[in-house]
């Protein structure tokens, strides 16, 4: 027999999160509060990065409609975290069933990405039959459902206003966790059965259908599966920021999860997170400038839309040098 | 996967219609395991419209396919693979993205096998197109002779019963011809698969097959051993305009 290196997963896990787990201890222990909370953002877009990488990198599909699972699973788990007092004052017209429902952090966290995954599972399997521009088109109008389901259910989601009264559970630890388990999940995944017949119908639908795989069906787990690591996310996120609106979960979002996805490189894990890391940082880096400019009030008038104009140029640029991305279809360390 | 080595691939009266077209008329084929069968005809006789029809990439207008009992007409193909068949494309189509393994093992996994299994299949039939060194390379890196090796040891890591070729001596030269006529002799009696082979290189089809069906404008024009279709005066006529005596060898 021939001895050939075997694809495992644990090696790239290992380059991936060492790096990432140095970075979160020396903001612990020496970063400011401010620095903590960036990387917060960071661990928690890392997690929404690898939910769509999990399904857009696989399958090859573009997907729109994650940043909806991430609304979905923001607020359905405010509806389980939340203290009945909280509720009270936050959602007036709650469905009175819901009002004493609490239940601990962590779990609410997982409804959240089960009721996201729910959702994809009911809507998905007839959009896996498309893909090119038809799965774009489609998966665009799921996010603008999902959208306009959350303004307008104002029960559970107090309408376009803003939810508040939301603890602050998501600390540095937790959102690092997530990152890390969905880091290595995705990596996993990938090397699966499902997960190389997945990356065959990427290649030649076709050829994928003449070796007997149901790219239907593979497509739909993905779907699934990757919603759930967003609505994941999307809990994370909303116990981290503790008030929020619809709008939150629309556009802007949407674009920052797809620019990570395609600076870094969306057929491999580690361009998922080569592309969080750079497009977090570029973001929060032109932030930074931008609010010294108008405190300095060196023009006579408020910048703004810096971060947009720059990601946007970050992304123009990728796809004109390296439109795979950073590390194209590569797993590091090769 | 059915396993029953009394099973044979029966072909009835299918016809294919496109679009002011009749691409096939009432074919009529039967295909056993062990056996090789060369599916011959000019360029646009139908040939690998006939493999898309059994295969479910088409559906045809009329006609049944069964493999024994079961009949698969009008299956998706990802269906009729798990049944045990497989194919090659005219056109390759190889996962370029993944490594000549990945390539490989994705059918065998397809097939039901664990990974570990899968990789052992892979290599069996990486070995048995001759490609073993290859397996470490992007397919899309590969020069074109060996992208249809690939293709062939993909098909056969599914272990099919019923093996279809769709022209896989196209641009290789009278060497690489050979190697390949080496390598496919011996699979039906080695593997029990039966197998349905489609060609332009009379050389490679006279030494391989067993029996010949020959087509033209979709209609079956003659059955029988390579000698004897190579005699056949509307094989002939079919072929070469009706001057010429014999089919050159």
């Amino acid at each position: 027999m021939h001895h050939l290196k075997s694809t495992s997963w644990w090696p790239t896990s290992l380059l991936l999160s060492g790096p990432l787990l140095v970075l979160a201890l020396v903001v612990y222990l020496f970063g400011g509060e401010v620095l903590q909370r960036i990387l917060i953002v960071l661990f928690i877009n890392l997690t929404m990065v690898l939910g769509l990488q999990i399904f857009m990198g696989n399958s090859g599909v573009v997907s729109f409609a994650q940043i909806g699972f991430m609304g979905i699973g923001a607020y359905s788990s405010a509806l389980f975290s939340m203290s009945p007092q909280a509720k009270a004052m936050a959602l007036r017209n709650l469905y009175s069933f819901l009002v004493p429902v609490q239940v601990p952090f962590v779990v609410a966290v997982i409804i959240g990405g089960i009721m996201a995954a729910l959702v994809a599972a009911l809507v998905g399997y007839p959009l896996m039959r498309l893909s090119g521009a038809a799965a774009v088109i489609a998966t665009f109008a799921l996010l603008i459902i999902v959208h306009t389901v959350l303004i307008n259910w104002s029960e559970v989601t107090n309408g376009p206003r803003t939810l508040f009264g939301l603890e602050a559970y998501t600390t540095l630890w937790v959102s690092v966790a997530s990152g890390i388990l969905f880091l290595i999940l995705a990596l996993w995944f990938k090397e699966t059965r499902l997960g190389l017949q997945l990356r065959a119908s990427r290649e030649d639908e076709a050829a994928a259908a003449s070796i007997g795989i149901n790219i239907v069906w593979v497509r739909w787990i993905a779907f699934v599966l990757a919603a759930f690591v967003t609505g994941v996310a999307g809990a994370l996120w909303a116990h981290f920021i503790t008030s929020f609106s619809p709008l939150a979960f629309y556009l802007p979002q949407t674009f920052l999860i797809i620019s990570m996805a395609i600076i870094g490189g969306s057929a491999s894990v580690s361009g998922a997170v080569v592309g969080a890391v750079a497009v977090t940082a570029i973001f929060e880096g032109v932030r930074g400038i931008e609010n010294a400019i108008n405190i300095s009030t060196v023009f006579p008038f408020t910048v703004s839309g810096l971060t947009e104009v720059c990601l946007s140029i970050a992304m123009i640029l990728i796809l004109i040098l390296r439109p795979s991305g950073i590390l194209g279809s590569r797993e590091l360390p090769t | 996967m059915i396993q029953n080595n009394a099973l044979t691939l029966h072909v009835e009266e299918i016809t294919k219609d496109f679009v002011g077209l009749r691409a096939l008329e009432d074919v009529t084929l039967s295909l056993h395991r062990g056996e090789i069968l060369g599916l011959i005809g000019p360029n646009g006789s139908g040939k690998t419209t006939l493999i898309n029809v059994i295969t479910g990439f088409l559906k045809p207008t009329r006609g049944r396919v069964r493999v024994g009992d079961t009949d698969i007409t009008g299956w998706p193909p990802h269906r009729i693979a798990h049944v045990g068949l497989a194919r090659t494309f005219q056109t390759i189509k190889l996962f370029r993205g993944l490594t000549v393994l990945e390539n490989v093992e994705v059918a065998a996994v397809s097939a039901g096998l664990s990974r570990p299994q899968a990789r052992e299949r892979a290599l069996w039939a990486l070995e048995r197109v001759g490609a073993t060194h290859l397996a470490t390379i992007p397919a899309g890196a590969l020069p074109y002779g060996e992208e249809r090796r690939i293709e062939v040891a993909r098909a056969l890591a599914s272990r099919p019963i019923f093996l279809f070729l769709d022209e896989p001596a196209a641009g290789l030269n009278e060497q690489e011809s050979d190697t390949l006529l080496e390598m496919l002799t011996p699979l039906p009696r080695e593997t029990g698969c039966g197998m349905l082979i489609v060609d332009h290189d009379m050389r490679l089809i006279m030494r391989l097959c067993h029996r010949l069906h020959v087509l033209n404008y979709g209609r079956t024009i003659c059955e029988g051993t390579p000698n004897e279709v190579r005699h056949d005066k509307e094989v002939i006529a079919a072929y070469l305009g009706s001057g010429r005596r014999m089919l050159p060898c």
